[in-house]
């Protein structure tokens, strides 16, 4: 496992007028290697639960196991500087912590703090600038020079340059325009699979994120509401809409037509091309053909 | 969230205090004030100190929360006190020890001082505790009303004010995100030496800044767009009501003075 709660809880401002439960009692295991979405109201603890991946919060009460690191509630933690180089985490609008007056200059700086030399972190800078589609060319421009799209890029080009294990992302869609929207997800799926990196996304968009997950973890008022694959959140859309989110179109698409033709028990097609390829192919012969004019008629 | 910030934070008890005029409140912090450089003796401020906390605690907001306002100044407060008890030569000698002498005059002076000192901000906390900031800024252009004559803007002046409050949170909670975001980057304050401090210092405030500027550029385009104008006339969603209670609460501030200057 890359990951797992274990009856974990977290409350801002502990022993105050202020303190808030920001999540209760969670159980969770994600494994290595795979990609995670992450879905929930406003204000269900999506953030929170994120910074515990690597220490920035601690649980005030359970266990964080994050790759060979046990995070306590109660315990002084161990040095976590190693553990924040394995985990990267994206936070919201990553540009907005951009600072340096080149852009390499800010995507060496995590490595650097991480110990590399100053030429082994070029070098990553390099690699994350390929790995996140954008020239080489940009690297001595002003980062606040750069489009909102290529500054998200390059900002959160500047985690990955600290070459981590598991990248952890806060909504990296928002505010893009749908071109690069696709882009960035097609991307980070690229991470995953080629390089085998544990890619874990927060989104509103299920939608751009349904056809390449392989895990979902919907959260409601800071518990754990569902934890399962693609697959069987499709078999059950119902928890979304207890959660507050509405169910994404291509989810709805795929149950009517599985309804309709009878293919409940396949793996759901949640791009409109592989679901018109389904589609395409119950006209095949071979019985299909037939079965659907019967099914119009 | 940021649970040691209590600055401009109110906390709703419902108390007889909160429910008090804004105006009448600021004119009696101001009141407070002026009872505070009255009193003069040992008497005059025990009976201050047992009329400040019944009226803290009439306000419902546990003390504590009062102490911790005046927690900041404890180094400040301490410097006064050993300040002043070195420096007034009053009184007879209570030691002497080379050129330093401690005299019974000093050491009453720098209790008095510090006294006050501590007395005024756990008192004056009790305005912020017991008043939201959109009324404490309305009642704060009530008290200024008089100056318009003499070419003061009490719109002016609290609109910067408003402004500024409505912004100090905001800005607080994201320097707070982006110190976290650099830590995630390996740049954790509290794991450094202090020559590597300073320098991550600037990692974060420079997106501050810059998100202030932004900030700021957005607020003006979106005032504009919405037709505002300066120091043109305007209705009130809350419209102030000056009560009886208003009234006796100044009262009991007028007593006090004039208890305070006769001990």
């Amino acid at each position: 496992m890359a990951i797992q709660l274990q009856q974990v809880s977290y409350t801002y401002a502990d022993r105050s007028l202020w303190r808030q439960t920001a999540l209760h009692d969670m159980n969770l295991d994600l494994p290595q290697g795979s990609m995670v979405g992450i879905a929930g109201a406003t204000g269900s603890g999506k953030s929170t639960l994120l910074q515990l991946f690597n220490g920035i919060l601690k649980p005030t009460q359970g266990t964080v196991s994050v790759l060979d690191v046990t995070i306590r509630a109660g315990e002084k933690p161990p040095k976590l500087l190693p553990l924040r180089r394995r985990v990267g985490l994206v936070f919201q609008f990553p540009e907005q912590q951009m600072f340096e007056e080149t852009v390499e200059k800010d995507l060496i700086f995590g490595p650097l703090n991480f110990g590399m030399s100053p030429e082994q972190a070029k070098e990553a800078a390099r690699k994350a600038m390929t790995a996140m589609g954008l020239d080489h060319g940009l690297l001595q421009r002003n980062p606040f020079h750069l489009s909102g799209g290529q500054m998200r890029k390059a900002a959160i080009a500047s985690v990955l340059a600290m070459e981590p294990e598991i990248l952890v992302l806060d909504e990296p869609t928002a505010t893009l325009d749908p071109v690069s929207r696709a882009e960035l997800i097609g991307l980070l799926e690229r991470l995953c699979r080629e390089e085998g990196r544990t890619i874990i996304i927060v989104t509103h968009r299920m939608d751009e994120l349904l056809p390449y997950a392989d895990r979902w973890v919907l959260l409601q008022e800071g518990r754990l509401a569902f934890q399962g694959s693609g697959a069987e959140l499709a078999a059950d859309p119902a928890v979304l809409e207890r959660c507050g989110l509405t169910v994404p179109q291509s989810l709805r698409y795929w149950r009517a037509v599985a309804e309709r033709f009878g293919l409940t028990g396949e793996k759901p097609r949640l791009t409109a091309e592989s679901l018109a390829e389904r589609i395409a192919a119950l006209r095949e012969p071979g019985g299909s053909a037939a079965e659907m004019r019967d099914r119009y008629e | 969230m940021n649970d040691r910030l209590l600055l401009g934070r109110s906390i709703e008890t419902g108390s007889w205090v909160h429910k008090l005029d804004a105006r009448s409140k600021i004119l009696a912090m101001i009141l407070y004030l002026v009872i505070i450089l009255l009193a003069h003796s040992w008497w005059a401020m025990a009976v201050l100190a047992v009329f400040s906390v019944s009226v803290l605690s009439s306000t419902k907001v546990p003390l504590k929360y009062y102490l911790k306002a005046a927690k900041p100044l404890r180094y400040l407060m301490l410097f006064i006190f050993v300040v002043q008890a070195l420096t007034v030569k009053e009184g007879e000698a209570l030691f002497t020890i080379g050129s330093f002498s401690l005299h019974e005059g000093g050491l009453r002076l720098a209790a008095f001082s510090v006294i006050r000192m501590f007395l005024l901000i756990t008192f004056t906390a009790l305005l912020t505790f017991t008043t939201r900031p959109a009324k404490l800024n309305q009642g704060l252009e009530g008290v200024l009303t008089p100056f318009k004559k003499l070419g003061l803007s009490p719109e002016r002046i609290t609109l910067m004010i408003s402004i500024a409050l409505r912004f100090i949170p905001t800005i607080l909670d994201e320097s707070q995100i982006i110190m976290k975001a650099q830590a995630s980057r390996g740049a954790d304050l509290k794991e450094l030496p202090l020559k590597e401090k300073m320098r991550m210092l600037v990692s974060l405030l420079v997106p501050v800044i810059s998100s202030a500027f932004r900030r700021a550029q957005d607020l003006v385009y979106s005032m504009e767009a919405r037709g505002f104008r300066m120091d043109a006339p305007r209705t009130k969603y809350h419209r102030p009501a000056w009560g009886a209670a208003d009234s006796v609460f100044i009262l009991m501030f007028v007593i006090m003075g004039v208890a305070v200057a006769l001990l």
